[in-house]
């Protein structure tokens, strides 16, 4: 959860990134940024279903598909490839963000796509990122998620540590959790690097950031170590953004209570490794049925409330607005509903028969 | 890996202070699978050596914090949470509302903290009807195996299955089915204020259905 009355000074120098999120008191858009290692596991597909969750929570929810080079947002949510798109904001053909928004069948829910772009130009430039954020906080929205481009590009990143929410998608297998790790080890250390004042703490950083460095920093810590022999104001400023730094987690594709479990441990080596508090925001379990709605183009959430599924997803974007995870509405009392029912709750009792109380440990 | 013999056996275990048993065994029993040999979340981050060391430090955390005396030695060794500023990072904001003169045998909450234990916070919030499916997938989701309980019930094995497989036919009278049941839910950190009356009325509607069948059935 967003976390309103913390406040760090730090002396980022970067306008992309504020010293720290403060919640928008003006009442402006919650701004939430999708993003994962890797491509293919899932992250539109979560995107469009989380949004789509919360418009039909009430919320009035813009989503925005960032990924230029990988367009397809819209495709997920069945809208046809619109006309009018981001593209046009980076190519400063259109400076007002709201003349770019489109509706989609979903009511509450609208879309800034992120077609007809200009290929030799796909990423916006520095000054365009940070217009567009400031833009985005201004839309008439409850939120605004960014769907994120695949890897950890310099771009990505920013929209993920500006966002008040950044939400890293991943899947139960090792490429992705490999990912995964690469994305949040890269954002840690720009989100130091721009934290820190002094030059040579700064560039301390960056030699952090080249996992062969000659100094032996290998991790966060190590790092910290350093830093604090130097300047022990930096080293404070340091623990601090580190504090702030709270990633949220999504594990999509679980078949098994393992797979459920890697959040957790994901989350706690985190914690061990970088020193940061990660949080679990929940899994969302394999599906065929997820497939075939983005054959159909059409968010589960939406055709298909009562699927296991959609009901994964929907207890996820509750946890996300802090409303209780059971009686999404839907079926009453969401807790015991998926077992034996979904891929998931078919799992535990096929692992509990084959080998009792052995669910993958 | 550099610092994580300095830090505090509550931090490391990722538990507050005033920690119940339960929450301490499930907690070292999660860490367990995480930091465990082949575990997925280690993938590219740890190497074998270093996840090892940090298993080493959980086993010797564990063991003192699982025995009280130990562990009431520890809590007066322990620094107040003003640790270094190298350290603070891994000192759990949560650890640090505790008091440290909390004593280590005050229970905590019925209801599982969200902060503390998410996982079972959103997989089973301890309200509502139980049956025997919802039972054992609290305790799988808890890591325990079914021998784990009996040897901590005292509950044989086999009453234990029939409890969860809601085999009410071999299961005993209904009184030793209540204690049976409230020390199950108790072990695997269920109310049995909740779970047990819900579940005998499943165990009570079963019953009385049997006996109208075996009458129906000699007229």
């Amino acid at each position: 959860m967003r976390k309103a009355n913390e406040t760090v000074t730090t002396a980022s120098t970067d306008p992309t990134i504020p010293p720290h999120r403060p919640a928008p008191a003006n009442g402006g858009a919650r701004l939430l940024a999708v993003g994962s290692g890797k491509g293919g596991v899932g992250k539109t597909f979560v995107t469009a279903n989380l949004a789509t969750a919360l418009a039909r929570l009430g919320k009035r929810v813009v989503v925005v598909d960032v990924d230029l080079d990988a367009a397809n947002l819209h495709t997920f949510l069945g809208v046809p490839s619109p006309r009018r798109s981001l593209a046009e904001f980076v190519s400063e053909r259109e400076e007002d963000l709201g003349k770019l928004l489109v509706d989609t069948p979903l009511p509450n829910l609208k879309l800034i796509g992120a077609t007809h772009g200009n290929l030799a130009d796909a990423q916006p430039s520095h000054l365009r990122r940070v217009r567009l954020v400031r833009g985005l906080r201004q839309l008439d929205a409850d939120f605004v998620i960014l769907d994120l481009g695949a890897g950890a590009h310099a771009s990505v990143l920013d929209y993920f540590l500006v966002s008040d929410d950044g939400i890293l998608v991943l899947q139960p297998e090792p490429t992705s959790v490999e990912n995964a790790y690469s994305f949040l080890r890269a954002a840690f250390y720009r989100r130091m690097r721009l934290a820190m004042v002094g030059h040579g703490v700064r560039r301390l950083v960056t030699l952090a950031m080249d996992q062969r460095n000659e100094r032996g920093i290998r991790t966060p810590l190590d790092l910290l170590r350093e830093i604090e022999a130097t300047d022990s104001a930096e080293a404070k400023r340091f623990v601090e953004t580190m504090r702030v730094f709270r990633p949220k987690l999504i594990v999509n594709g679980a078949r098994t209570a393992e797979d459920v479990k890697l959040g957790f441990a994901v989350r706690s080596v985190c914690k061990k490794y970088f020193g940061i508090d990660a949080e679990y925001l929940g899994y969302v379990n394999y599906d065929e049925e997820a497939r075939r709605s983005v054959s159909r183009r059409r968010p589960i959430v939406d055709s298909n409330s009562d699927a296991d599924v959609s009901i994964y997803l929907q207890r996820i974007a509750r946890k996300l607005i802090g409303l209780p995870t059971t009686g999404t509405g839907a079926t009453g009392d969401r807790v015991s509903a998926p077992i034996g029912r979904g891929s998931l709750g078919s799992a535990l009792q096929r692992t509990s028969s084959s080998r009792p109380g052995d669910i993958g440990c | 890996m550099l610092g994580m013999e300095q830090v505090d056996h509550y931090d490391l275990l990722e538990i507050p202070r005033n920690a119940t048993m339960a929450d301490i065994e499930r907690a070292y029993r999660l860490s367990q699978q995480t930091y465990g040999e082949g575990s997925l979340a280690l993938y590219s981050i740890f190497e074998s050596g270093e996840a090892a060391a940090i298993q080493e430090r959980l086993d010797e955390a564990y063991k003192i914090l699982s025995d009280p005396e130990s562990r009431a030695v520890y809590d007066e060794d322990q620094p107040l949470p003003d640790a270094p500023a190298s350290l603070r990072p891994w000192v759990d904001a949560r650890s640090q509302e505790v008091s440290p003169a909390a004593s280590p045998n005050e229970v905590a909450t019925s209801s599982p903290d969200d902060d503390v234990e998410p996982y079972d916070a959103f997989e089973d919030e301890g309200g509502g009807d139980f049956d025997g499916i919802r039972l054992r997938r609290a305790r799988l989701f808890r890591g325990y195996e079914i021998d784990e309980i009996a040897d901590v019930t005292k509950v044989s094995r086999t009453h234990l299955r029939n409890i969860e497989d809601e085999n009410f036919v071999d299961l005993p009278a209904d009184v030793y089915v209540r204690g049976f049941v409230a020390a199950y839910a108790t072990a695997i950190g269920l109310d049995p204020k909740i779970v047990v009356p819900s579940y005998m009325a499943r165990v009570q509607e079963s019953r009385s259905g049997n006996q109208r069948g075996r009458f129906l059935g000699r007229a």
